[in-house]
C-alpha cells in the first residue's frame, strides 16, 4: 500500500478492500441495521463520519500517541466521536435515532473504525487517512444498503419505506428476519467473490500490526515476526 | 520512568479533549432532544385534542378529582386531557380522553387494555362531541357491557373533572359515598358503620332507619333529612320539633318491638316455601320464605342452575301491605339474575300490596328470577291470610 496514489486509497474500500464483503468486519452493524434502506443508509453515514472524524484526528496524533497506550487512545477518540454523532443523530433525526438503537452507540466498537485507525491512520498521513476513512465509509454504506435493499425490497415489498405493490404478495418475510439477513450476507459476499475472480486483496498487502495472531501466522507481510510493541 | 508520565499525559489529554467536544455538543443537542422527547409525550394528547398543540401537566394531587383521573395536562386552547385508568371486563384498561372547554369530548382512545371483544378501540369514537347531559344517550354495547359501560362511566368522570380543574365544583361521590357522609354526619359516635334496620312496623313519616354497629344509635330518613338518635331513642340532631318527633316515634317503636316465632305446624295449608314466621306484638308478620328462580328451574350449557332458593325476608301488616322487604340470600346467575339482591329491586316491594305487587320493574335478562321473586312474595300475602285465619288453603 506503500505506492498507491491518493486516488486508489479512495476507492480500494469501495470495491477492492470493501470492509463489509472482502474484510468481512462489522457484521453485527450489517446484519441487524438492514432491514430497511432508510436505516441502513443512515447507519453507513454514521460510521462515515465517525471513521473520518477518527482517521483524521488519529492520523495527525500518530507521532504523539505512545504505541503502549494506543489503544486507549483510539478507542477515546472514537468514542467520543460517536457519542458526537449519536447526540447529533438524536437531535436532528429522531426517527433515524429510533431505528438504528443501540447500533448507533455500538459503532464504537465497530471493527471497521478500529481496524483502520490501527492499520492505516496510524501510519498514514492526514491526507491519505481521511481518503481511507471516506473510502472505507462510502464501501460501508454502499455494502449495507445494497444488502438492505434486497431484505427490503423481497423481504417487505418495499423500498426506503415506499411499498411495492406488485411485490406485496410474494414477499419473503424470513428475508427481514436474523436467519435471512445471514443468508443474504453469503450470498452477496459469494457474488462479490465472484465479480472478483476470488482476487481479493492479498493478504500480504496487509499490515499485521492488529492482528493478535500475528506473533504465529506465517502467511502476512510479517512473516510471522510480530512487530515490536 | 519518562515514558510512563509521557503515556499518562498523552491518554489525559485525550480524554480532556474528547470531553470538551462532548461537552460542546450535548450543550447544543440536549435541548432540541428534550424538545422532540417532549412533542413525541404529546402525540397520544393531540390525538384526543387535535387543536391542543402544546400540553402543560397538572397536579392533580390538588385536587379531589374522581379516583380514575391518573393524569392531567392543561391544552394551550384551555381544554384538558385526562388519562383515566379503570376497570372494565379485566383491570388495566387505560384510556385518554380530551375535554374542550365548551364541556364536551374532543376525543377519547384506548391507550391499554386485556378487554375481550375490541369494543374499547371503537366506543371512544360515539363518546366524541358528547358532553355531561347527553353522554347517557351512548348506549352500550350488548355483549360487552362491561367494557362499554366501564369506557363511557370513565369519560363522564373526565368529564367532571375538566369542571373541578376549570374552577366548578361537582358532587364526584357515588350514591353509597353520599349516603354514608350523611350517615356519618348525623351520627359521628357511630364511626361511620351502620346496619340498615329491617322495618317490622309501620313507621309514620320515616323513609329508613340506620343502626350503628356499635351500639351508638340510630339515623331516621326523613326525606332528605338524616336525623341521629341516641341509643335510648333521643334525638342528639338540630331539627325541628315535629321531626324530631316523628323520629323519636319511630325509634320507640322499634325498641319496643317482641316478637313470637311461629309454630307453623299449628296452621294448615301454608306453602312449603315457608321457612319460619313471627309475629310482632302490634300484630304484624315477618316471614321467611325461599323463592325459586334460575337457580333452581334454570340453568343451561353456559350458565349452570346453582341449585339454591332465593331467600326472602318480607315484613307485612295484618292487612296484608308490605312494610320491607330484603334478599337475605341467593345464588341467581352472577352480574344477572344477581340484581335481586340490590336493593333497587326489593326495596320496590315495600308498600305494595296483594293487588299491586306485580307493578314493579322486572330484572333485565333474568325473567325466571324475577317470576320467582314474586311468585314468593304473593306465597307471603297468602301466608299472612292464613294466619289470620282468613284463607283455608
Amino acid at each position: 500500500m506503500k505506492k498507491n496514489g491518493y486516488l486508489s486509497v479512495l476507492t480500494k474500500g469501495i470495491f477492492k478492500e470493501n470492509p463489509v464483503f472482502i474484510l468481512i468486519l462489522g457484521t453485527c452493524p450489517t446484519l441487524a441495521t438492514t432491514t430497511n434502506v432508510v436505516g441502513a443508509f443512515g447507519m453507513g453515514i454514521a460510521a462515515l463520519v465517525v471513521l473520518l472524524c477518527s482517521n483524521i484526528l488519529i492520523s495527525l496524533l500518530r507521532r504523539v500517541i505512545p504505541d503502549a497506550v494506543r489503544i486507549p487512545c483510539y478507542i477515546t477518540i472514537i468514542a467520543g466521536f460517536v457519542t458526537v454523532v449519536q447526540m447529533v443523530v438524536q437531535a436532528f433525526f429522531p426517527a433515524l435515532y429510533e431505528m438504528l438503537g443501540v447500533y448507533l452507540a455500538l459503532i464504537v466498537v465497530n471493527c471497521i473504525i478500529l481496524g483502520r485507525a490501527e492499520m492505516f491512520a496510524s501510519k498514514n498521513t492526514v491526507v491519505k487517512s481521511a481518503l481511507d476513512g471516506i473510502g472505507m465509509g462510502l464501501g460501508f454504506t454502499l455494502a449495507l444498503c445494497a444488502m438492505a435493499t434486497v431484505r427490503e425490497v423481497f423481504g417487505a415489498a418495499s423500498f426506503a419505506g415506499i411499498p411495492i405493490p406488485f411485490l406485496e404478495e410474494y414477499k419473503i418475510a424470513f428475508l427481514v428476519k436474523a436467519p435471512g439477513g445471514m443468508l443474504v450476507y453469503g450470498l452477496l459476499i459469494a457474488l462479490v467473490c465472484a465479480l472478483t475472480n476470488g482476487k481479493g486483496p492479498k493478504k500480504k498487502t496487509f499490515s499485521c500490526a492488529g492482528c493478535p495472531s500475528a506473533g504465529y501466522c506465517n502467511t502476512g507481510s510479517c512473516g510471522g515476526e510480530k512487530e515490536e510493541v | 520512568m519518562k515514558k510512563s508520565i509521557k503515556n499518562v499525559l498523552v491518554l489525559v489529554s485525550i480524554c480532556a479533549v474528547v470531553s470538551v467536544l462532548m461537552a460542546i455538543t450535548n450543550a447544543i443537542t440536549a435541548p432540541i432532544i428534550a424538545k422532540n422527547e417532549s412533542a413525541n409525550a404529546n402525540k397520544a394528547l393531540l390525538e384526543v385534542m387535535p387543536d391542543g398543540k402544546t400540553f402543560d401537566k397538572v397536579d392533580i394531587s390538588m385536587y379531589t378529582l374522581p379516583a380514575t383521573v391518573s393524569e392531567a395536562y392543561r391544552a394551550e386552547t384551555g381544554g384538558y386531557v385526562f388519562k383515566l385508568t379503570t376497570t372494565g371486563y379485566s383491570s388495566g384498561f387505560v384510556i385518554m380522553c380530551g375535554v374542550n372547554t365548551d364541556g364536551t369530548v374532543s376525543g377519547a382512545v384506548c391507550l391499554a387494555s386485556t378487554e375481550t371483544l375490541g369494543y374499547e378501540k371503537t366506543f371512544g369514537d360515539l363518546l366524541t362531541g358528547k358532553n355531561a347531559e347527553n353522554i347517557d344517550t351512548v348506549d352500550t354495547v350488548s355483549g360487552a357491557t362491561k367494557t362499554t359501560g366501564a369506557y363511557r362511566s370513565a369519560v363522564k368522570d373526565a368529564l367532571n373533572a375538566a369542571l373541578i380543574l376549570g374552577g366548578g365544583s361537582v358532587d364526584i361521590r357515588t350514591e353509597e359515598e353520599i349516603l354514608a357522609d350523611n350517615l356519618s354526619s348525623a351520627l359521628p359516635a357511630a364511626e361511620g358503620k351502620f346496619e340498615k334496620l329491617f322495618i317490622v312496623e309501620e313507621l309514620d313519616g320515616v323513609d329508613a332507619v340506620y343502626k350503628a354497629i356499635n351500639q351508638t344509635g340510630f339515623v331516621c330518613v326523613i326525606g332528605e333529612q338524616f336525623i341521629g338518635l341516641d341509643e335510648s331513642g333521643a334525638v342528639i340532631s338540630e331539627v325541628s320539633e315535629e321531626t324530631g318527633e316523628t323520629a323519636e316515634a319511630a325509634i320507640a317503636k322499634i325498641l319496643a318491638t317482641e316478637t313470637t316465632e311461629l309454630t307453623l305446624s299449628d296452621y294448615e295449608g301454608l306453602p312449603s316455601q315457608l321457612v319460619s314466621a313471627e309475629r310482632t306484638a302490634t300484630g304484624n308478620y315477618i316471614i321467611l320464605i325461599k323463592g325459586a328462580g334460575y337457580g333452581i328451574i334454570g340453568g343451561d350449557d353456559y350458565h349452570p342452575a346453582s341449585g339454591e332458593y332465593i331467600y326472602i325476608r318480607v315484613s307485612l301488616t295484618k292487612d296484608g301491605k308490605i312494610i320491607d322487604c330484603l334478599t337475605v340470600s341467593e345464588e341467581e346467575t352472577d352480574g344477572v339474575g344477581s340484581a335481586c339482591a340490590d336493593e333497587s329491586f326489593y326495596g320496590q316491594f315495600v308498600g305494595k300490596t296483594e293487588e299491586t305487587y306485580e307493578d314493579i320493574d322486572a330484572i333485565s335478562g333474568a325473567t325466571l328470577t324475577t317470576d320467582g321473586y314474586k311468585k314468593a312474595i304473593l306465597r307471603a300475602f297468602t301466608c299472612v291470610k292464613i294466619f289470620e285465619g282468613g284463607v283455608e288453603n
